[in-house]
């Protein structure tokens, strides 16, 4: 009986926090009166960021500092399902040139050789020219000094795309096709500067970050700032040489080239800051609707506690 | 089992014959014996083989309760998972994948999920698994004594080698580990006690017996049973799982055969008690046990919400097919126009043409099931049951759910049902042991025509009320009370020294200990001090020592009881009836189930004349060994024959058992003469001299609550053996009654039966017990032409009104008859008895015929009043549970009258309400009167409509009026049975949904569950089913939630139901708060699953306007496939477990809320397309903005599709803000690791390799977008746009239209301390029950004197005493003097003052200005004083002590109403529970004041 004494254990819950769902809260109330104030908060505080973005977007000057051409396509989609998979990263990384496996229907050419770069991405790759031909007066005519590398990640320049390790560019792509749209092979992409040639040919690389929607603009050339050019494009008249390749009214697209700027806050877009705009500007009207009815229903709310 | 009646009786039949039956029947037989062959004569080798074949496929007794086993496990799981249609649809996308032309992910990974899902499922079932391995390899471990045959002894073994066949050795207090049959037993009566506690939860004792005529041929001369000797054949029915029943046979060697029934079967669980050592023969082994065979594991229900919740899954399957649909036509139309194009970008196939619009549509359509196939949420299921787990879990951790007295919590034994709960319509509710406590009291009782009303009995009741029952032993007992401790007021030197003993025990125990013991005593009997203790009428009382006098003097003479007068006589015989008709086992609580064997012959105070008695009336029972054999026995056991012989000249009894032939079974069975002596002497040397408090364990409460009543007029039972009670009466000692015949209870007959013989008068008499419906109609048809039997007539109709009186009063009546055998009467109804009892077939039926013929011809003694105790909080839970807008049907067995009464009494009826009562002999009548009762109804039904409209919207008011203004319904078992045939049960239902009660009376269990299935499926609502009894099993089953009280009847109800309570009251909290917070909580999980993946699958559905609806997607695949899973998951849960829309003391003050869950409006067709609509919205929303903000950049797909992402998740987790309505530190957490969790992971992701992961090919890309400040303007601005309206209509409706949760969350919030005040009083329940223990006359002194302290200028001593006065004196009178109001007027006042009760208020304040200093004298519910402050009326007194200021006041008051009668106080007081919504209405005034 002793024995059975101690034996017996309470089965009584532990009476902490947790177990008994005391723990302390906090407590949201979705009423006008309580989110009130955090209303007011988030209008003013989309109103502020919206000034900020609308200021700063509104102190690009245009053609100044650091100039971008970018070739910008309507219609094309680089986004379809089917044409985001033909690619062979291993290929591009420079691992195995005569790796594929995942570019078809591009993976070998018509004599059974295996198409480097493979896919479809690579094979409508762009591929105008485009020279910017600054108009100094009627005769002179300078060619806008360009930069065509670091147009691309820094990381896809150095780390997702390499060449195969060869002395020889051509040699490390024997056996290769070129894919079928190419006017030449991909060692003959830059062959004034072997840092930009090959898979790491910025053009290229660019070209293979599939854009997110049909219309769209990438990047082409940097201005090179020296001379005339130092504080970017100055005011005058211009002229774009374009060597015109790459068909886009087969599909109804269209072609632009544009020249910008960018700032701390992307592009010259002035949506986000509109957008953060209307956001501030509606959370500022629905909180002075909701204090009006707060107001109002002040004197009310003894009547429906009771 | 159809078997040949005739075989009990033939030599061992043909071997062709035997084979046929083998298919229905197993043999056992001793594995001790040696192989077969050897030494055994030819005629025997036979049968012995075909067993030993037989034996070898039989179980052994290893358990294994595992599913698995390594090898199997992965099969065998993923086959079992595979029964989810969920996880096959999951699957069959996820091999699309495999589908080259139609793949959307890597294969691989597309598989991830499933396989997760998958593996976290079999890994909670390996862990189930290994547990259940765990405790089996324990209990096959357990050791027990098996008898071996090399050894010659019993050696100790495992559980688990433990064979059938073979001999186990039990002793005391061992757990039995199979089903054993038992051969042995050390009581010398062949008996022995078990405790069925771990299969039925029953903690009475229950006898065995050793088998019948095995034991005399066995050992009969040997004093232990050798079970080397054991050459007999069982033949026994195949395992099944009917506890209740054991049929087959031994047959010995000589081809005798015994029938074996279930008395001589011990069961695997049970625990021995109460005797030394038993042996016995294994039949049935492990998993063939009939334990185990009962052993079903939880059940598994489908709730409402949850069929709801996949008619959903089903609209989002719709959902998913119309958006791929769209998508396809989409693509097809999109290839049809650049078809002849040749664009650049056009992917031809590898033939180089390009796919014609059709395919491309099909293969697009496919692809774009792979994509949005997170629409149908994969983790919805798992995280569901997690949830629904957590929600089990915390309902079980709940403090206020836990049960002291009985050391149990609630109990959830369906795990998914858990938010069925908060969406209860309708209760159905048993009565006894569920709103009752069935805890049988004594209260009073009628003898040949003469009531005794026991008024001091029902003072003491009164007091019990009070004081807790516990708390009793501590308190040395006052003078002054009426003396309840038994016979102790008596001159009796034992009685004397009972009391004294037992004084002495009460106070050596501490607190704890005594606690403890009555926990015991709880556990063990039902016999707390409370029913223990009767106090005696004393007319009564009186009449029955005068009765003792009148046979003391008149036991010598040739028949003594016709001394008597006949009422004494009937007095007499009363109270033998109480004392001996029942089954009560005595025990002594010192040696604990240690049953008392008092041989009268050794220690009998009176052995002179018990000696005198023997040679009067030659009983063999006197002789003590109770040794009786046959002639034939006689004629084998040669040191007996002596003994015998002159036995065999002893009565007519014996020569009839005789006569009846050689091989029947005997009247009083027992071989163990030389073996009780030992015993006997044995137990005499341990059992405690001096006579020791005696405990009665009885089967049923009914039979405790009659023989303590007979104790308490000195007409003790103190031993009851086998085949004798002995009776300790006044002037008389000890009389030994010779027990013929005990016929048992059934609910059928509703009576029991027990043939004795009279030790005085040597006549057979038969005391029966039972139900008076029943014996009402079975007694003797008396003449009305002579005086005695208009006499007799005289006194049954006064009887039958008594009857009917109590009824009214609520009581359980028994009528206590007798009747008067001859010796050829019984002579000739014995030989039919003793055949049904040897027949084999039906016995059961033969048995009850007899038990028919033998109940007939009765002389009515009188009756009893026993009350079923209203359990503690009843009629608050059923006021609470109504205001929750749950209809209540009381549906009991009991008869109207009482049913009706504990109805009025738990305020399920009101006294001024409209009841209509259904009683209808006919089919026909039955119609006529529910058309009568539907023309009534309806005709007052307008204003009704009218008056629920009002109520519309005043969710913080006390209760409306119009849900009290329906009628009740009250129909008896008859009626029903009409009203539930098919062409009246439409009107039957209509009329009861109109009533505001309905209570069934005489229904039986199949009508209950009839009722129940039939509200449940004509009115489409929710039902649940509370019952504590065998008898409500049935309407447990069939409702969607059936509740078990874990109480006294057993545990079937338990083993029934999906949740068991410790008692009613629990059920208000498990409705009203954890039903609610499991419904709300679960419902807006779901909700926002379906939102969450709706707006995902929206942002994929987007783009495809952009993509040519070529199924591509933006957010990289990792992030589609893990989002759900990993990213948004923890949050979501976290709410799903521990969010409480309403904190617990709101909902308990305002039962109102719970309305919103059998509305279902949190949940309900509207809300969800709403919720899907606002998913739309907000994937809109988050599309557009990066779309925008990126429109016209250089972005690529995927690196625009990563802020989407991290939009998409704070936006999820925005929501799931809005949507919870308490934030924990758990909740911050789980979102802080939520958006930690997603950040580290793509950072990682997106570092760890560069060619990886196509078609993506993530590389650095979340590196990039934290340099960029685009990605975080989106990432504020879009959840901000997103959910501003969500939040702005929510707000909105929060001011303008707020849900009366809301309402109930505002107020929470503005007054919190003021809802947790009187939660910590009841979560301190006990302290001011410890207060009471106080001697109520010391208590009343000291508040006295602290009153006239604090305020002695107002309340002077004099004014107070009136009040205290009726404490110390115990009289009547003066408590009426104290209370103004009396019974009747009271409920009037009450209904009509709580409206226009504040006047009185500040005056009493002001009466009393030292009120607020009283206050430090904490203690328990304020309650009213009328004589101390002459405020007129109770309830402005109610109103008063709800304000704060005057709670100290309170504790003063609660005083005065403990000197109210005790049966006044359920229905006076009640008002005080519409007290907190009174309460409520004030504070919240204030609180709006203060604002």
């Amino acid at each position: 009986m002793k024995r059975k004494c101690q034996d017996y254990e309470s089965r009584l819950p532990d009476n902490t926090a947790v177990k008994q769902q005391q723990l302390p809260a906090f407590r949201l109330q979705l009423t006008a009166s309580e989110i009130l104030s955090g209303f007011f908060a988030i209008g003013l505080f989309c109103l502020g960021m919206g000034i900020i973005l609308l200021l700063s977007a509104k102190s690009i000057k245009e053609v100044e500092g650091n100039v971008y051409l970018y070739y910008k396509l309507y219609g094309f989609y680089q986004n379809l399902y089917r044409y985001i998979l033909s690619r062979s990263n291993i290929q591009l990384v420079g691992a195995d040139v005569k790796d594929v496996r995942n570019c078809a229907p591009f993976r070998t050419s018509d004599n059974g050789l295996p198409i480097a770069p493979c896919g479809a991405i690579a094979n409508s790759m762009f591929n105008d020219t485009i020279v910017l031909w600054y108009n100094f007066n009627s005769s002179t005519h300078i060619r806008v000094p360009m930069v065509r590398t670091e147009t691309a990640w820094w990381t896809d320049k150095y780390v997702k795309f390499q060449n195969p390790a060869f002395q020889n560019l051509s040699s490390a792509f024997a056996g290769t096709a070129k894919p079928p749209n190419w006017p030449k092979p991909v060692y003959e992409l830059d062959e004034k500067d072997p840092g930009n040639n090959g898979f790491i040919n910025d053009d290229f690389i660019v070209w293979m970050r599939t854009a997110a929607f049909p219309n769209f603009k990438k990047l082409y050339r940097r201005l090179h700032r020296i001379g005339n050019f130092t504080e970017g494009l100055p005011a005058g008249s211009y002229s774009f040489i374009i060597n015109y390749n790459f068909p886009v009214s087969r599909f109804q697209g269209q072609k632009a080239v544009v020249l910008s700027t960018l700032t701390w806050s992307g592009g010259s877009s002035l949506f986000l800051a509109l957008a953060y705009l209307v956001t501030g500007a509606v959370t500022l009207l629905a909180s002075f609707s909701m204090m009006a009815l707060h107001l109002k229903l002040k004197e009310r709310k003894t009547f429906f506690l009771q | 089992m159809e078997r040949e009646p005739a075989a009990a009786a033939e030599e061992p039949g043909p071997p062709g014959r035997r084979r046929r039956r083998e298919g229905r029947m197993r043999t056992v037989c001793s594995n001790l014996q040696p192989p077969p062959g050897a030494e055994e004569p030819a005629g025997k080798g036979a049968p012995r083989r075909r067993l030993r074949g037989g034996a070898q496929h039989l179980a052994d007794n290893r358990l294994k309760t595992t599913k698995y086993t390594l090898l199997s496990f992965l099969p065998k799981n993923l086959f079992e998972q595979f029964h989810r249609l969920a996880n096959v649809y999951f699957v069959f996308i996820a091999l699309l994948n495999f589908v080259p032309a139609v793949n959307a992910f890597q294969p691989g990974l597309a598989l991830a999920p499933v396989l997760f899902i998958l593996a976290v499922t079999a890994f909670k079932d390996l862990w189930e698994d290994y547990s259940r391995h765990r405790s089996d390899h324990e209990i096959n471990h357990l050791g027990c004594l098996v008898f071996s045959r090399e050894e010659e002894q019993y050696v100790n073994r495992f559980w688990k080698e433990i064979r059938v066949g073979d001999f186990v050795r039990l002793r005391c207090n061992e757990t039995i580990p199979a089903d054993i049959l038992l051969l042995s037993s050390s009581d010398p009566d062949g008996l022995c006690h078990i405790e069925t506690a771990n299969l039925d939860g029953e903690t009475n004792l229950k006898r065995r017996q050793v088998v019948r005529g095995f034991s005399e041929l066995v050992s009969d001369l040997v004093s232990e049973f050798n079970p080397l000797t054991f050459t007999s054949i069982i033949e026994c029915e195949k395992p099944n799982n009917d506890l209740t029943r054991f049929r087959g046979c031994i047959i010995h060697d000589n081809g005798k055969k015994a029938g074996l029934y279930k008395e001589n079967l011990l069961l695997r669980g049970c625990t021995l008690r109460n005797t030394e050592a038993v042996v016995g023969i294994v039949i049935y082994a492990g998993h063939e046990t009939k334990a185990l065979l009962n052993n079903s594991g939880p059940r598994y229900k489908r709730s409402r919400l949850e069929k709801q919740m996949n008619c959903d899954v089903l609209w989002c399957v719709l959902l998913l097919i119309c958006m791929s649909l769209f998508s396809a036509i989409g693509h097809g139309l999109w290839v049809q126009r650049y078809q002849e194009k040749k664009s650049l970008f056009d992917v031809p196939e590898s033939d180089g043409t390009s796919l014609s619009p059709v395919p491309a549509a099909v293969y697009s359509f496919l692809t774009m099931i792979i994509v949005l196939q997170v629409l149908i949420p994969i983790s919805l299921y798992v995280s569901i049951e997690i949830v629904k787990v957590c929600q089990v879990y915390f309902i079980n951790q709940d403090i206020e759910l836990y049960d002291e007295e009985t050391d149990s919590q609630l109990q959830c034994r369906a795990l998914n049902i858990t938010e069925d709960l908060g969406q209860i319509q309708y209760i159905f509710s048993d009565k006894t042991g569920t709103l009752t406590e069935n805890k049988m009291v004594f209260r009073r009782c009628t003898v040949s025509g003469i009531e005794y009303s026991h008024d001091a009995n029902a003072q003491r009741l009164a007091r019990y009320q009070e004081a807790d029952s516990e708390e009793e032993e501590v308190v040395p007992r006052g003078g002054s009370l009426p003396l309840r401790g038994g016979t102790g007021g008596h001159p009796s030197a034992r009685a004397a020294h009972q009391s004294q003993s037992s004084r002495a025990h009460r106070r050596t125990g501490s607190r704890a200990e005594a606690r403890r013991v009555s926990m015991l005593t709880e556990l063990t009997a039902f016999s707390s001090p409370m029913e223990k203790d009767v106090t005696p009428d004393p007319k009564l009382l009186e009449k029955v020592h005068e009765c003792g006098r009148c046979l003391a003097s008149a036991r010598h003479q040739e028949h003594p009881l016709d001394h008597l007068s006949p009422e004494l006589s009937d007095i007499f015989d009363f109270f033998i009836a109480l004392t001996i008709c029942n089954t009560v086992v005595v025990t002594s609580p010192d040696q604990p189930r240690q049953k008392v064997r008092v041989r009268f012959e050794l220690k009998s105070p009176v052995k002179t004349i018990e000696d005198f008695l023997r040679r009067f009336t030659p009983s063999r029972l006197t002789l003590g060994g109770s040794s009786v054999g046959s002639a034939s026995m006689a004629a084998k056991s040669a040191p007996k024959a002596s003994l015998l012989s002159t036995l065999a000249n002893d009565g007519a009894l014996l020569r009839l058992e005789e006569r009846l032939g050689p091989g029947a079974p005997r009247l009083a069975s027992n071989g163990y003469s030389s073996a009780a002596d030992n015993w006997a002497a044995e137990q005499s040397a341990m059992g405690p001299e001096p006579g020791p408090e005696l405990r009665y364990e009885a089967e049923s409460p009914d039979e405790a609550a009659l023989v303590h009543a007979a104790r308490a007029y000195s007409c003790a039972l103190v031993g009851r053996l086998h085949d004798q009670v002995s009776v300790e009466l006044p002037h008389l000692g000890r009389l030994t009654f010779e027990l013929l015949h005990t016929l048992g209870f059934d609910s059928i007959r509703k009576r029991m039966s027990v043939v004795i013989r009279h030790p005085l008068t040597d006549e057979i008499n038969v005391y029966t017990k039972g139900a008076d419906s029943v014996v009402m109609d079975l007694l003797l048809p008396c003449s009305t032409d002579d005086a005695r039997g208009r006499h007799q007539m005289k006194i049954r109709s006064k009887t039958q009104n008594y009857l009917n009186l109590y009824a009214v009063e609520g009581l359980r009546t028994l009528c206590i008859a007798k009747r008067v055998l001859s010796k050829e009467e019984y002579a000739c109804w014995l030989q039919s008895h003793l055949e049904a009892e040897s027949a084999v077939d039906n016995r059961e039926e033969l048995l009850f015929q007899s038990a028919i013929r033998l109940e007939t011809n009765l002389h009515l003694l009188g009756a009893t009043g026993i009350e079923d105790r209203l359990q503690d909080g009843v009629p608050e839970t059923i006021a609470k549970l109504r205001q929750a807008g749950l209809q209540i049907w009381v549906l009991t067995g009991d008869k109207q009258e009482t049913a009706v009464n504990i109805a009025h009494a738990c305020k399920l009826l009101d006294h001024d309400e409209e009841v209509i009562t259904l009683n209808a002999e006919s089919q026909e009548a039955c119609e006529a009167l529910l058309d009568q009762c539907l023309r009534y109804v309806q005709s007052r039904s307008p204003q009704r409509t009218a008056g629920s409209l009002s109520v519309g919207f005043a969710p913080l008011c006390p209760p409306s009026e119009a849900t009290a203004s329906g009628p009740s319904l009250v129909i008896d078992g008859r009626s029903l049975a009409y009203a539930l045939q098919k062409n009246l049960e439409d009107k039957f239902l209509f009329l009861a949904k109109q009533c505001r009660s309905v209570l069934c009376c005489r229904s039986t269990p199949l009508q209950k569950s009839m009722v129940v299935k039939l509200v449940r499926s004509k009115l489409k609502a929710m039902t649940l089913a509370i019952g504590d009894g065998a008898n409500d099993v049935s309407m447990i089953q069939v409702a969607d939630v059936g509740v078990g009280i874990s109480g006294q009847e057993g545990m079937q109800a338990v083993m029934a139901s999906d949740f068991a309570v410790p008692k009613f009251r629990y059920l208000e909290r498990l409705l009203i708060v954890h039903g609610h917070w499991c419904y709300s909580r679960l419902a807006n999980m779901v909700l926002y699953f379906f939102y969450k993946n709706t707006m995902f699958v929206g942002l994929l559905f987007w783009f495809q306007f952009y993509c040519g609806f070529s199924a591509s997607a933006m957010i990289d695949q990792w992030y589609l496939i893990f989002f759900n899973l990993l990213f948004s998951s923890l949050p979501q849960l976290v709410t799903g477990v521990l969010d409480k829309d309403v904190p617990a003391d709101v909902l308990l003050a305002e039962p109102q809320l719970y309305r919103s869950g059998q509305n279902m409006e949190e949940y309900r067709p509207r809300t969800f397309w709403l919720n899907m609509a606002d998913a739309a919205f907000q994937s809109l929303v988050c599309f557009f903005i990066p779309y925008l903000a990126y429109y016209d950049s250089d972005t690529d797909i995927f690196t625009w599709g990563t802020p989407i992402t991290a939009v998409a998740l704070f936006t999820f987790l925005l929501h799931l803000g809005i949507e919870t309505k308490t934030w924990t530190w758990l909740n911050w957490t789980a979102c802080g690791f939520s958006v930690v969790l997603f950040f580290t992971v793509a950072l990682i992701y997106n570092a760890s390799c560069a060619t990886c992961y196509p078609p993506s090919n993530p590389y650095w890309t979340m590196q990039t977008l934290m340099g960029d400040p685009v990605f975080y303007s989106i990432c504020l601005l879009a959840p901000v746009a997103a959910l501003l309206p969500r939040l702005f209509f929510k707000a909105l409706q929060g001011t303008l239209f707020p849900t009366p949760l809301q309402l109930g969350r505002q107020l929470a919030k503005r007054s919190p301390g003021k809802f947790r005040a009187p939660r910590e009083t009841s979560a301190q329940g006990h302290i001011p029950e410890e207060a009471r223990t106080k001697l109520p006359g010391q208590r009343s002194v000291s508040v006295a004197r602290s009153v006239s302290r604090d305020c002695s200028s107002q309340v002077s001593q004099g004014t107070w005493q009136p009040a205290c006065s009726p404490e110390a004196g115990g009289e009547p009178s003066a408590v009426d003097m104290g209370m103004p109001w009396r019974e009747g007027t009271l409920p009037d006042r009450l209904d009509s003052q709580p409206s226009r009760s504040s006047s009185p208020g500040p005056v009493a304040v002001e009466g009393c200005p030292g009120g607020s200093r009283m206050k430090p004298m904490s203690a328990s519910r304020p309650a009213p004083l009328p004589s101390v402050f002459s405020v007129p009326g109770l309830s402005s007194l109610n109103w008063m002590s709800s304000l704060s200021l005057v709670s100290g006041l309170g504790s003063v008051l609660q005083f005065s109403r403990s000197s109210l009668p005790m049966d006044k106080r359920d229905s006076d007081f009640l008002p005080g529970s519409a007290q907190p919504d009174q309460d409520l209405c004030d504070l919240s005034g204030q609180t709006t004041d203060c604002f």
